[in-house]
């Protein structure tokens, strides 16, 4: 018999644990919603790939999380900085090209990183996130310290070698990593339907002997305690799994992307399926939390992001001098 | 021509769930789903079944069936005629399930083969009415549905479809749970459970402490699931109107602790306070306080507070298919030619 397991009750979370989370979603999705108002008048250089709609991902994985752990991320990345703790309003002024950035105005949208907070970085390469989590996770390992190492990606870089060569290398070397694989349906402009062989992302885990599991990504509470389990397994040395979260994007694959190539199901998503609006349901049913109290973190984050966003307009940008610090190559 | 109309319905998602992580159970790939209802095809065929009317997915099952059918070399034996169900959008929810098995029942289907696990069979039973049902596992816990080859389940469905046999001799209406609460109204085949957890979450069970009720239509000591609890402690056969209820409770507590497997690879102790016999018509209120309903194994209903969710043993349940009755009667001779010499 065993009581190994770590049990479903062990995931009923507190009021406090519940108001951080949602302050968490809530702040990803008005930063997102922000970026994609600011973008449009044109002050914001580069390239911004919107994150809002998959919160409860980022968000459920992330709260498992603490600063020996260390997750990669995609080119869809404020999320995932957000959730592992990322200074929002380094992270706006890094979106602007700002010297008070998080890499000091140099990496913009794709390439916000913060190592003290084992964020390794939003990440350009589709498919560049798993190889760096197979290292963080290996020195993990070697090292002893417990910590985890988290790959998101998505459903195009499901179908990338690096993907899968990372899978294969996890599970041979037993590595403390979880895979998640951000399934929203379409490669840029590709739906996931037609260029993923097996369909279901997690089916391919089958072929690398390790677990692989489907949830409801716009569901906190589901993707709470698959990431926990898994995340669990990892630290106590069970090795790799493969989580895949199914949900929409709300924005085209970047700003600016005229999305031809999808219906109304965005429309669908935000009224019926939204992890914040059903959130919000169920914690007032359970009358674990009031309306108040998530109106009021509302309130409290619109504020945050309006600093953030005012802040980073006024900050300094880099000066000629600086364009050779804080590059790892030296000139 | 005649029009002998079978439907099947495959569930993309099932046999996908958190289980896989938590007790090591096992992987259905879509293709394997998609060779199923292509073996099941070949059976039609041979028993003379004019239509098949397919469930439409976005897990790649009818895609790759759409496939087969476009590759197939013309010495392969004949397939009947394959309609594909695309007619309702597609939701990747029990909606879909329960969509196409009712557009198969409006067309006449004689028998709908569903591929599933025990919730899919639930979906599939909320929407089939009076149109025979024949389960095949596919997924998880699989207390329900039957795991079988099916080329075989095809040709009994087959026979169903084609009236060579009497179906009241080779079916059985089983019976079923039906749970009212919070708003809604559920049905389970096997068994509705009570946990302590607030939230649907990952909606499979696999704490037993967090377990407080337990009502099952049948329950045997070779099952797997939730009813294997009673199955060991006090069975109740499936083919017996009445069911079992237990009141649950943590070992330290208990008068019995069962080492029941649960789930696949979960043999756990689980306490058991009290049971008794389960009647037909009775309508249980839960004592439960606050929690979560499962159904089959799934959290599904979120509730707290009065009016308490009411659990109802009822006996008219799906109208199933027993394969073993169908080939064993006279119509196996369907399946007998004699050769003059």
């Amino acid at each position: 018999m065993t009581d190994t397991l770590s049990t479903s009750v062990a995931y009923e979370l507190k009021p406090e644990a519940l108001h951080d989370a949602y302050r968490m979603m809530r702040t990803i999705r008005a930063f997102e919603e922000r970026v994609h108002e600011e973008f449009a008048t044109g002050d914001i250089p580069g390239f911004v790939h919107l994150y809002a709609g998959e919160e409860a991902s980022a968000v459920g994985v992330c709260s498992h999380l603490d600063n020996r752990d260390t997750i990669a991320s995609t080119h869809r990345g404020h999320g995932h900085c957000i959730a592992k703790g990322v200074d929002v309003k380094a992270m706006m002024a890094e979106i602007y090209g700002k010297s008070t950035g998080s890499c000091h105005g140099k990496g913009g949208s794709m390439h916000i990183a913060d190592l003290s907070k084992g964020m390794l970085g939003a990440n350009g390469i589709v498919g560049g996130g798993p190889p760096l989590i197979c290292g963080t996770a290996l020195a993990a390992k070697q090292k002893g310290t417990g910590g985890v190492g988290v790959a998101f990606f998505g459903d195009g870089a499901s179908n990338q070698g690096t993907t899968l060569e990372s899978l294969n290398l996890a599970a041979v070397w037993n590595l403390p990593a979880v895979f998640v694989a951000e399934n929203n349906g379409y490669a840029e402009a590709t739906s996931s339907t037609w260029s993923v062989a097996s369909d279901n992302i997690a089916d391919r885990a089958a072929g690398f002997g390790m677990p692989g599991v489907i949830v409801d990504g716009f569901d906190f509470f589901a993707a709470y305690e698959a990431a926990g389990e898994a995340i669990t397994r990892a630290r106590e040395g069970g090795g790799p799994t493969l989580i895949e979260m199914k949900f929409t994007r709300y924005f085209g694959h970047f700003e600016g992307d005229q999305q031809t190539y999808r219906a109304d199901e965005v429309a669908r998503a935000r009224e019926t399926l939204d992890c914040l609006l059903r959130f919000r349901g169920r914690v007032t049913e359970t009358g674990q939390l009031s309306l108040e109290e998530l109106d009021r973190i509302d309130a409290e984050v619109a504020e945050l992001i309006d600093e953030a966003v005012d802040e980073a307009k006024r900050a300094p940008k880099p000066r000629a001098a600086d364009l050779t610090t804080d590059v790892y190559v030296a000139y | 021509m005649g029009d002998t109309v079978v439907g099947i319905v495959a569930n993309p998602l099932s046999g996908r769930d958190i289980r896989r992580l938590v007790a090591t159970a096992s992987v259905f790939p879509t293709a394997e789903k998609a060779n199923m209802v292509q073996r099941m095809l070949t059976a039609f065929g041979v028993v003379g079944v004019d239509r098949v009317l397919v469930g439409t997915d976005l897990g790649g099952i009818s895609a790759a069936v759409l496939r087969a059918i476009g590759t197939r070399p013309p010495r392969d034996p004949p397939w009947p005629e394959v309609e594909f169900l695309d007619q309702d959008p597609i939701t990747q929810t029990a909606a879909d399930t329960v969509n196409a098995v009712r557009r198969m029942a409006e067309a006449g289907a004689r028998v709908v083969v569903c591929l599933g696990g025990d919730g899919t069979v639930r979906a599939a039973a909320a929407a089939c009415g009076d149109t025979p049902l024949l389960p095949l596992s596919t997924g998880t816990n699989n207390a329900f549905p039957q795991l079988r080859e099916a080329t075989v389940a095809g040709l009994a469905a087959g026979l169903v479809a084609v009236g060579a046999v009497d179906i009241a001799a080779v079916t059985r209406r089983a019976p079923v749970l039906r749970v009212d609460g919070a708003g809604r109204s559920e049905l389970a085949l096997v068994d509705v459970c009570t946990s302590v957890n607030r939230y649907v979450g990952a909606r499979a069970l696999w704490d037993p402490a967090a377990l407080t009720e337990l009502y099952c239509t049948f329950a045997e000591p070779d099952g797997i699931g939730l009813s294997s609890v009673p199955g060991v402690l006090c069975p109740s056969p499936r083919d017996e109107p009445s069911g079992v209820a237990l009141m649950l409770c943590p070992p330290a507590e208990a008068t019995w602790v069962v080492a029941a497997p649960i789930a696949p690879g979960l043999v756990v102790p689980v306490g058991v306070r009290s049971w008794r016999r389960l009647e037909p018509g009775e309508v249980v209120e839960v004592a439960t306080p606050r929690g979560v309903v499962a159904v089959d194994g799934e959290r599904e209903i979120e509730f707290s507070g009065a009016p308490a969710p009411r659990v109802t043993l009822r006996p008219d349940g799906p109208r199933c298919v027993d394969v073993r009755a169908v080939l064993a009667g006279p119509a196996r001779n369907r399946l007998i030619q004699e050769v003059e010499r």
